[in-house]
């Protein structure tokens, strides 16, 4: 079993949809949280000065997305052929562009903040939402009748954004998707996650 | 026999062209649907999220360019042997995507004053973008491991623009110059190239 490192702020973030791949697929990892003092200089050492970092058997990926592809593929989360894979990164992106968007918007100056966050609020969220609900079976599974990592990247991705301070519409809006966030969390591995992860503020 | 795959994107480059280029690398046919602008409004309802390229094979669409060109690269073996290889392969492509929208932004402002500012941004990306990928690649003439890889492929698409931009940039970076060097050498490529289209973005 390959020794695995997982680097991060102490956050959810960026860092956090990789952490939940690894309590579902029960892998054991080091949880190395950084704290921000240390960042300037660690940033020098890192591939692409950026976190979050994955360590495997001496190599180092980085990047957020490669990094949770790699954990789900490891973990049997990614989808089973390539089709279901490729199904599952299309929905990952999608996910993930809401909060690439809300992070774009945390770190406007205040004039434009207001009115980008209202767009994304009325329209480009809601927008997106009602896509991915449809894309999702009334199951509440993405691809296939099992849980794979696009069903964890729509509620954490979720979860993010909210801490973020950004209003989203609520889940109960969209009936598939709600049925996805709970099997996300009452799969095993993240119900225990989410019950013993460190409280953070975002 | 009709192609297994059918892309469809606008009538450009764009974020349809790295699978465009993927499959000419491994010499794979298929169906290069080109919409108008014209067009667009009445499909965008009917597509999984709202956006273009898409890709549809045995009866899937699927869609959002990276997820289709990492599928298409591993349908033809250019993903990466193992799951590590294809997470180095992602994770120059994660990077060199950064360069996208910065650059796309660059192309579409009209406002000469903001044009100025938005193109020293874009110069300053990629000099930072370049360094990275620079110490990252691999010594063999490819980003990664001793053979093209699809990651190359997006490097070779993202460096082309940049050329137009600033020629002579990528000669000043040694291992990313082989790299573009051995894609546009390659004779699948090469021969696309020559048949490809003229098209603004």
């Amino acid at each position: 079993m390959p020794s695995i490192k997982f680097t991060y702020f102490d956050g959810r973030g960026r860092g956090e949809v990789s952490r939940v791949l690894l309590a579902a697929g029960g892998i054991k990892y080091e949880d190395v949280r950084l704290h921000e003092s240390k960042w300037a200089g660690m940033k020098p050492t890192t591939p692409m000065g950026e976190l979050p970092l994955l360590e495997v058997d001496g190599t180092t990926i980085c990047q957020s997305n490669s990094i949770a592809r790699y954990i789900a593929r490891e973990a049997g989360l990614a989808g089973k052929s390539s089709l279901d894979q490729a199904k599952v990164d299309m929905i990952t992106e999608g996910a993930g562009s809401l909060f690439d968007k809300a992070a774009q918007i945390f770190i406007l100056p205040e004039a434009e903040k207001a009115a980008r966050k209202k767009k994304l609020e009325e329209k480009e969220a809601p927008e997106l939402l009602e896509y991915l609900n449809k894309l999702a079976s009334n199951k509440g599974y993405f691809v296939g009748d099992q849980l794979t990592a696009a069903d964890i990247a729509l509620y954490f991705n979720y979860e993010s954004v909210g801490s973020l301070t950004i209003a989203l519409p609520s889940l109960d809006k969209y009936p598939n998707l709600k049925k996805v966030a709970d099997n996300v969390k009452a799969n095993p591995g993240i119900a225990k996650w989410l019950k013993e992860r460190p409280v953070t503020t975002y | 026999m009709a192609p297994k795959y059918k892309l469809t994107y606008f009538d450009a480059r764009g974020r349809g062209e790295p699978t465009r280029l993927i499959f000419a690398a491994a010499g794979v046919e298929f169906e290069d649907n080109r919409l108008t602008f014209e067009e667009w409004p009445a499909i965008k309802p009917t597509t999984p999220m709202g956006g273009l390229p898409l890709l549809e094979v045995d009866g899937v669409t699927l869609c959002q360019s990276l997820a289709i060109a990492r599928f298409a690269a591993r349908d033809v073996g250019l993903a990466g042997k193992s799951n590590l290889e294809q997470a180095q392969a992602d994770m120059f492509v994660d990077e060199i995507s950064e360069l996208l929208p910065k650059m796309a932004g660059l192309f579409f402002e009209k406002d000469e004053a903001v044009k100025a500012e938005k193109q020293k941004e874009v110069e300053e990306l990629i000099v930072k973008t370049y360094t990275i990928l620079e110490k990252l690649s691999g010594s063999a003439g490819y980003l990664v491991g001793n053979r093209l890889l699809w990651c190359d492929l997006i490097f070779f698409n993202i460096a082309s623009n940049v050329e137009n931009l600033k020629p002579g940039t990528v000669q000043n970076y040694p291992k990313l110059a082989k790299s573009y060097e051995n894609v546009k050498l390659n004779s699948r490529i090469a021969a696309y190239l020559a048949k490809r289209k003229e098209t603004p973005f």
